[in-house]
């Protein structure tokens, strides 16, 4: 019983502690990390989940003469069977989910692929196009492009067009949609990790923001391009209402002004201890899963072997 | 202005970011006034004549200078096309962000005025085609 809830409650603390461990670990680390923590996680949960499932499953009489187990050892399980059969019900829906976000999520891979595949090579993956809206952006199908508008280029001075370029072509060498499709998977599978989403994709964009700064060795210089192409963008859609549609992107309004503060500091440090306690949180929830397994084998063994003595 | 290496794709991408950047056709030695730095001429010039040769670009002569300019072909035009829908597709999508990912998100009229108060020290902003002209 205490076991079942280990997994969750780590899914909880890591929702709970996924957005302060991204404003203080390097945005590399906190994005591997989060990314690593939230699939361990997500599989631990519902690992322990499937098996109180299946416990409670198990003592259905009809399955539990298929499985030739004896009901009594079995109904000795610390899962009552009815917590047991929520949970396996849980478990079905979350796997349902999960399933659904994932065929999305391929389709949108095939898509943005074949965005790729039409805009051609252009000069080393960035395509000019010849848009009178300021624009930037990284398509990231398996191979990816850099699609940056006119407009955007002209109204940024040459060393602030190099950050903008080695910002999204950062995305691009360290595969960063990688990093939020496993979270949003993640999160799909675990509702309660749905903050270690956002966080991640902002430790992407922090990321690719820290390869830039370094790429031309100059944080303010970074900081301006940053602010210069968030400004021209802004003005070009006040000044024509309804030229774009209304995005979705509402929750990471604030990102630009937070990561061009970040960008005015110095880069963030490595700190072991913030690493190291996430690793551990999240193996307690690993060691849960492993120890839900063994005690489960152990007990379904038993069944068996009663069954046998007994009949 | 930073001198840190760059690398042949790198530069390849920055030469056609000036190029598109102008407004009007460029010569090789406006793209080196335009991305300054460490670069040397003959570098600038080959870079363009691969962009041009890659179909990125299209050259005329000017004088005794080649003026290169976007290359604006159909097949251009069809990539800018697919570009907007495959946008207009990923917007009306809240999951979309794996695939796509801009560099700079909307903006609320607050974080207008912080970002202008960081750009302040400049009192303006520069259009780097402004000063493509000048000597």
């Amino acid at each position: 019983m205490t076991l079942l809830l280990v997994p969750v409650l780590v899914s909880l603390a890591l929702g709970l502690v996924a957005g302060p461990l991204e404003r203080r670990l390097p945005p590399a680390t906190a994005a591997r990390l989060l990314t690593a923590s939230a699939l361990v996680t997500a599989l631990a949960t519902g690992f322990v989940l499937g098996v109180a499932g299946f416990v409670a499953l198990s003592q259905v009489p009809f399955v539990a003469a298929l499985g030739q187990w004896s009901r009594t050892a079995l109904q000795q399980s610390h899962i009552p069977q009815v917590l047991g059969a929520a949970a396996g019900a849980l478990v079905l829906a979350l796997i349902g989910r999960a399933v659904r976000h994932a065929i999305v999520a391929v389709r949108h891979l095939c898509a943005a692929e074949a965005t790729c595949r039409r805009l051609g090579p252009g000069a080393d993956g960035l395509v000019v196009t010849d848009d009178s809206v300021p624009d930037a952006y990284a398509v990231q199908g398996l191979s990816g492009r850099i699609v940056v508008s006119r407009a955007m280029l002209s109204g940024l001075p040459a060393d602030e067009r190099r950050v903008l370029l080695a910002h999204e072509a950062s995305h691009l060498r360290h595969r960063h949609h990688v990093y939020v499709q496993l979270t949003q998977l993640a999160a799909a599978a675990n509702p309660a990790l749905r903050q270690v989403t956002d966080a991640v994709q902002v430790a992407v964009e922090r990321w690719a923001d820290e390869d830039a700064a370094a790429d031309v060795g100059d944080r303010p210089l970074a900081a301006r391009a940053l602010a210069r192409a968030s400004l021209l963008r802004h003005r070009s859609s006040t000044a024509a209402p309804g030229s774009r549609p209304a995005s979705a992107l509402a929750a990471v309004t604030n990102s630009v002004v937070v990561r061009t503060q970040a960008l005015l500091r110095p880069a963030p440090r490595p700190r072991r201890a913030l690493v190291l306690s996430t690793t551990v949180l999240v193996l307690c929830a690993a060691a849960a899963a492993g120890l839900t397994a063994h005690d489960t084998e152990h007990q379904f063994e038993l069944a068996r072997h009663l069954l046998h003595h007994t009949s | 202005m930073s001198t840190s290496a760059r690398g042949r794709g790198e530069l390849e991408r920055e030469v056609l970011a000036a190029v598109a950047a102008a407004p009007a056709p460029v010569s090789a030695n406006d793209v080196l006034r335009d991305l300054g730095g460490a670069l040397a001429y003959t570098t600038v010039m080959t870079t363009l004549a691969r962009l041009e040769s890659k179909g990125v670009l299209t050259r005329q002569l000017d004088g005794r200078a080649y003026r290169y300019s976007l290359s604006g072909d159909p097949a251009e035009v069809d990539a800018s096309l697919a570009a907007h829908r495959m946008r207009k597709v990923l917007e009306s999508r809240p999951d979309r962000a794996g695939v796509l990912a801009r560099f700079v998100a909307d903006l609320s009229d607050e974080d207008e005025q912080i970002l202008l108060a960081l750009l302040a020290p400049e009192t303006e902003l520069p259009v780097s085609g402004g000063e493509a002209g000048s000597p």
